[in-house]
C-alpha cells in the first residue's frame, strides 16, 4: 500500500465524530448496582403496576442464571453489571404538557442534533418526534395530530399507564425475557422507549421517528419498542442513536418488538450512530441490541432497514418470523466499521407459514484495523410449503488489516422451498476509482461514489430524510479511504 | 452430558487404550497416542452443542455395542463390490480396517512405496509427517485414531514418479459383530510426482453394523499434483467418521472429489486443506445422492495462508425420501494471503416431502487484494422442465434422472479419470 493510501486511512481514522458533546443538565442518577432493588427503584420511579414488577424481576432472577455467550466472532468485553447505574433522568418537572415546560437545555441539544422539538420548526409536518434522553423520553411531536387517526404514539412509560392493556398483551410476546442474556437484562431494567400501536385499517399518516440520546457517564441505556400494526395497518418508523465522546465504554441493550397483524406493514429503519470510540479502540459504545418483528397474520410484512455505522461492537440480529401465510420478512443492512469497531450483525428469517418470502440483503464494508461480520439464519420450517429466500451478503475491504466475515446458516426442511444465497468479497475496484478520476473526480469523491453506488440498494430502501442523512455519514465515514 | 451406555464406549476405549500401552511398552508411537489420548479425554465425543457438530448427532451411533477389535483377516472379499469397470489400478485391500496383504495387489513399481501402516513407522516420510497435520485441528475423533489405530495406508511416491496407473484402496466392511475401527492412511506425494488415489467404501452382504473412523492425511510437495476420490458405496450398516487433512506445498495441486450415494447410514466427512505456501491450486468436488434414512455430512475448510493460490470447491445434494444433507464450507483468506481467489458453491435438490438440508457456507476475510465468492442454493425439481421433457415422450422417471444428472453435471464433468466419471454417473442414474 502506497504511502498516500497510509496518510488517508490516517485521515480516516481521525475524522471527527460531530455528536460527541455533552449536555450539563442536573440529573436524576440511580447509584450503580443491579439487584432486585435496583429494578424495584426503576419500578417505582415509573409508577408502575404490580404485574410489571413482577415481570421485570423473572427477567433478573433469569438473567442472573445466565452465562455470557462465547459464540460470537468477537471477544466479548467483561462487563461488570455492578458498575452501572441502570437509571438516569433529567431532573425535571413532573409531567410535560407543553414544549415551554421542557428544560430548555434539553431543547437545544436535540436542536444541536438536529432533532427539533418544536413542531412549528418542522417542516411541514412529516416526521413525529420520541425524544428518548439517557432513560426517558423527553417529548413526543404530534401526538395530537396522530391521535386523530387513533394512532397512539407515545413514550412506554405512558404507555404502561394509558394502555396497559396492549402492553400487557403484547409485551414480550416476540422477545420472552428468557431470549438471550441481553434481552433478559433490559426486561428487568428497561427504563423508557416508544410505543406505538396503528388501529385497524390505518395508514399512519406520517414517519414516526424515535431519538435516542445517551449523555450521563456511568450508566447503560436500556430501552424498550414496541410497535403494533393492527389489521391492514402501516407504519413507517425511524430511529436514529448518538453519544458523547467518553473514554470509557457504555452500554446500550434495547430490546425492539413488532408485531404485524393480518395485512399489515411495519417499515422500521434505523441510522445508528452512537460514538464509536476514538482511532485506537478507546471508549465507544457496546450496542447488543435484541429486534424481532412477527408477522403474525396472512399477507403482512416486516421489513428492517439498518445502517450501523457507531458503536465500538455492534451485535444484533433483527429478525422476523414468518407465522402468517403469505407474509413477506425483509431485511436490508449497511454495515461499515474502521478502526478498531467490531460488528457482528446480520438477520434470522424464520419461514413457518406457507408461501412466506424473504429477502436479505447485506453490505458490509470494513477499513482499518476492523472487522465486520455477517451472521445470518434462513430457517424454512416443515411446514412453510413454497416459500422463498433470496440472501445476498457483500463485503468491501478497505486496507490489508481489516476482516469481513460471513455465517450464513441456512436450514430447509421442507422440498417446496427455494432458497438462494450469495456472497462477495472485493476491494473498490481500480478500474471503477480511475475511470472516475479520469473524469476529473478527486479520488475521496470518487470512493464516496462508489462506496454509495455499492450501498445504494440498501439506502433506497430509507425514507427520503433518513437516506441523505445516512448517504452523508457514510461519506463523511469514508473520506480518503483509497483502498 | 453422556449417557450410560455411552459411558461404556468411552470407559472401553479408555481400557483397550491402557492395554495397548502395557502390551507393546516401549511402542516408537508411545508418547504421541499419549498425547493424543490425553486430547481425548478432556474433551470427550463431541456434542451437538459443538458449532462443528450442530447438526450431526453422534450419540445415537455411539450408544450402540461395539467391539473394538475385528475377528482374523478373512482370506477373501467380495471385491466386485467396488468394481469400476474398465479401470484398471493397482489394488490394495483393507478388511474391517486392516491392511490385507494377501488380498492386495503388490507394487513394483519403481519409486512407489505402499505399506501397511504398522509397517510404515520407520519410513523417512512417515517420521517426518505422520500426525504433523490432523492432529491439529480440534476433532476429537482424530484424537481417538492416533490414539488407537491399527492399521491403513502409508503411500510415498518418490520426487519426480508419475504414477502410471491410479491406486485403488477397497474398504470393506465384513465382520459378522458389531465394530468401532480407526483406520489411519498418510500419503506423501514427492517433488513433481503425480498420482492417482481411488478410495472405495463397501460392505460385504451380513456385515453387522460398524462404525469406521479414517483419518488420512495428505502431504503434497512442490510441484506434485495428487488426484484424490473418495467413492461411499457402502451398505446400510455402515457409519463412517472420515477426517481428511491436507497440506500442499508451493506449486502442487489436490483435487478432492468426494461422492456418497444411498448406502451408508451415517457419513461425516472432514476435509480440510492448508495451502500454505504461495501459488498452490486445490479443488473439491462433492456429490452426495441420499435416500432413505440417511445422513450424509459434509465439512470442509480451505485455509488460505500465502498470496496467489486459488481454491474452488463445488458441493452438490441431492436428498431422497427422508434423508439429510449437512455442508458446511468454511474459506479463511488470512492476512497475508493477497491475490487470493477463492470459489465456493453449494447447491441442494430435495427430492424427499421429509428429506433437509442445513447448509453453512463461511467466508472470513482477512486480506482486502482477493477474489473470494460463495453461492448456496435449494431447490426442486423445476416443473417447467419435467414438463418440456414429458412433452417430448420422455417418462417421468427418465426426466427425472435427466434433471438430476444435469443438476450433478457441474460436479461430474471435472472428474479428471473417465472411468469414474461414467461410473460416478452411472451411480447417481442408479441411486434415484
Amino acid at each position: 500500500m502506497s504511502t498516500k493510501d497510509d496518510e488517508m486511512l490516517k485521515e480516516l481514522a481521525l475524522e471527527e465524530y460531530k455528536y460527541g458533546f455533552t449536555t450539563d443538565i442536573e440529573m436524576d442518577i440511580a447509584p450503580k448496582g443491579l439487584s432486585e432493588d435496583t429494578v424495584r427503584l426503576i419500578s417505582a420511579k415509573k409508577n408502575e403496576p404490580e404485574w410489571l414488577l413482577e415481570w421485570r424481576l423473572k427477567a433478573l432472577r433469569h438473567f442472573m442464571k445466565m452465562d455470557m455467550p462465547a459464540w460470537q466472532n468477537f471477544t466479548l468485553p467483561e462487563i461488570d453489571f455492578q458498575d452501572i447505574s441502570y437509571y438516569a433522568a433529567p431532573k425535571a418537572k413532573p409531567k410535560l404538557n407543553s414544549l415551554d415546560e421542557v428544560d430548555p437545555e434539553l431543547l437545544s441539544t436535540f436542536e444541536k442534533l438536529g432533532i427539533p422539538l418544536d413542531e412549528q420548526k418542522v417542516l411541514a409536518g412529516v416526521v413525529a418526534v420520541d425524544a428518548v434522553f439517557d432513560s426517558v423520553s423527553v417529548k413526543t411531536t404530534f401526538r395530537e395530530k396522530l391521535k386523530e387517526q387513533g394512532v397512539i404514539f407515545c413514550s412506554f412509560g405512558e404507555a404502561v399507564q394509558e394502555h396497559p392493556e396492549l402492553v400487557k398483551q403484547y409485551l414480550g410476546s416476540v422477545v420472552p425475557q428468557t431470549d438471550n442474556v441481553y434481552a433478559a437484562l433490559n426486561s428487568a431494567v428497561f427504563s423508557d422507549g416508544s410505543f406505538v400501536y396503528i388501529p385497524k385499517g390505518v395508514r399512519c399518516p406520517m414517519e414516526l421517528s424515535t431519538y435516542f440520546r445517551i449523555n450521563a457517564e456511568n450508566t447503560g441505556q436500556f430501552e424498550r419498542t414496541l410497535i403494533i400494526a393492527d389489521e391492514g395497518a402501516y407504519v413507517s418508523y425511524l430511529e436514529g442513536c448518538t453519544a458523547p465522546m467518553r473514554d470509557e465504554n457504555q452500554l446500550h441493550a434495547a430490546v425492539v418488538e413488532l408485531i404485524a397483524l393480518k395485512d399489515a406493514e411495519i417499515k422500521y429503519s434505523t441510522v445508528q450512530n452512537w460514538y464509536p470510540g476514538d482511532k485506537d479502540g478507546k471508549g465507544g459504545i457496546y450496542n447488543f441490541v435484541t429486534k424481532r418483528g412477527i408477522c403474525k397474520g396472512d399477507n403482512s410484512k416486516i421489513s428492517w432497514t439498518q445502517v450501523e455505522t457507531g458503536s465500538a461492537i455492534t451485535w444484533k440480529y433483527p429478525g422476523v418470523i414468518l407465522k402468517g401465510d403469505h407474509s413477506v420478512g425483509e431485511f436490508y443492512s449497511v454495515a461499515l466499521t474502521r478502526n478498531k469497531q467490531l460488528a457482528d450483525t446480520g438477520t434470522k428469517m424464520i419461514h413457518l407459514g406457507k408461501h412466506t418470502r424473504s429477502k436479505i440483503v447485506s453490505k458490509g464494508i470494513s477499513a482499518g484495523t476492523s472487522h465486520n461480520s455477517y451472521r445470518g439464519l434462513v430457517k424454512i420450517g416443515p411446514g412453510a410449503e413454497g416459500s422463498r429466500n433470496f440472501t445476498q451478503c457483500d463485503s468491501l475491504l478497505i486496507g490489508d488489516r481489516c476482516g469481513a466475515h460471513t455465517f450464513p446458516y441456512i436450514e430447509n426442511r421442507n422440498r417446496t422451498a427455494t432458497l438462494e444465497h450469495e456472497a462477495t468479497t472485493s476491494k473498490i475496484g481500480e478500474d471503477q476509482l480511475f475511470y472516475l478520476t479520469q473524469r476529473g473526480i478527486d479520488p475521496e469523491k470518487a470512493v464516496g461514489l462508489i462506496v454509495n453506488g455499492y450501498a445504494k440498494e440498501v439506502l433506497n430502501q430509507l425514507p427520503m430524510e433518513f437516506a441523505v442523512e445516512a448517504q452523508k455519514l457514510l461519506a463523511i465515514s469514508l473520506e480518503g479511504s483509497v483502498g | 452430558m453422556i449417557t450410560q451406555v455411552t459411558e461404556s464406549l468411552y470407559n472401553q476405549l479408555t481400557r483397550a487404550y491402557e492395554e495397548d500401552c502395557a502390551v507393546q511398552a516401549p511402542h516408537p508411537l508411545g508418547e504421541l497416542r499419549k498425547l493424543a489420548f490425553e486430547r481425548f479425554k478432556q474433551t470427550g465425543f463431541p456434542t451437538v452443542k459443538w458449532e462443528d457438530w450442530k447438526y450431526t448427532n453422534t450419540q445415537p451411533l455411539l450408544n450402540q455395542p461395539y467391539t473394538l477389535a475385528g475377528a482374523d483377516q478373512p482370506l477373501h472379499a467380495d471385491l466386485a463390490l467396488a468394481a469400476i469397470p474398465g479401470l484398471d489400478a493397482y489394488r490394495i485391500v483393507l478388511v474391517d480396517g486392516v491392511f490385507s496383504e494377501a488380498l492386495s495387489d503388490s507394487v513394483p513399481v519403481a519409486g512407489l512405496t505402499v505399506l501397511p501402516m504398522e509397517k510404515a513407522a520407520d519410513e523417512l516420510a512417515f517420521t517426518k509427517h505422520f500426525a504433523e497435520y490432523a492432529d491439529k485441528t480440534d476433532n476429537p475423533f482424530v484424537a481417538l485414531n492416533t490414539a488407537l489405530f491399527k492399521s491403513g495406508v502409508f503411500i510415498s511416491l518418490a520426487p519426480n514418479a508419475v504414477l502410471d496407473k491410479p491406486v485403488h484402496i477397497i474398504h470393506v466392511a465384513a465382520a459378522e459383530t458389531p465394530l468401532f475401527t480407526q483406520v489411519r492412511n498418510l500419503y506423501v506425494v514427492g517433488r513433481h510426482g503425480e498420482m492417482e488415489i481411488i478410495e472405495s467404501l463397501v460392505t460385504e452382504d451380513g456385515a453387522a453394523q460398524y462404525l469406521n473412523n479414517h483419518v488420512s492425511e495428505i502431504v503434497v510437495h512442490e510441484g506434485g499434483k495428487l488426484q484424490h476420490y473418495a467413492l461411499q458405496v457402502a451398505g446400510e450398516s455402515g457409519n463412517y467418521l472420515n477426517h481428511t487433512e491436507v497440506y500442499q506445498e508451493k506449486h502442487s495441486l489436490y483435487n478432492n472429489y468426494n461422492c456418497s450415494f444411498p448406502g451408508a447410514s451415517f457419513v461425516r466427512n472432514n476435509i480440510n486443506v492448508r495451502l500454505d505456501a504461495s501459488e498452490v491450486e486445490s479443488h473439491l468436488y462433492g456429490i452426495a445422492l441420499t435416500a432413505g434414512n440417511q445422513f450424509v455430512d459434509n465439512h470442509t475448510i480451505v485455509d488460505h495462508l500465502k498470496p496467489h493460490c486459488e481454491s474452488y470447491e463445488w458441493y452438490k445434494n441431492i436428498t431422497q425420501d427422508t434423508s439429510t444433507a449437512v455442508f458446511n464450507g468454511k474459506i479463511f483468506v488470512r492476512e497475508d494471503a493477497q491475490k487470493t481467489n477463492a470459489f465456493q458453491q453449494n447447491n441442494n435438490m430435495l427430492i424427499g416431502e421429509q428429506s433437509a438440508v442445513y447448509t453453512k457456507p463461511q467466508l472470513e476475510i482477512f486480506a482486502d487484494d482477493v477474489k473470494c465468492s460463495h453461492g448456496c442454493t435449494i431447490g426442486q425439481f423445476d416443473p417447467e422442465a419435467l414438463f418440456y421433457l414429458r412433452a417430448r415422450g420422455i417418462s417421468e422417471a427418465q426426466a427425472r434422472v435427466l434433471l438430476v444428472h444435469a443438476f450433478a453435471f457441474d460436479v461430474t464433468s471435472r472428474f479428471a479419470n473417465d472411468m469414474v466419471r461414467k461410473y460416478v454417473e452411472h451411480l447417481v442414474e442408479e441411486g434415484l
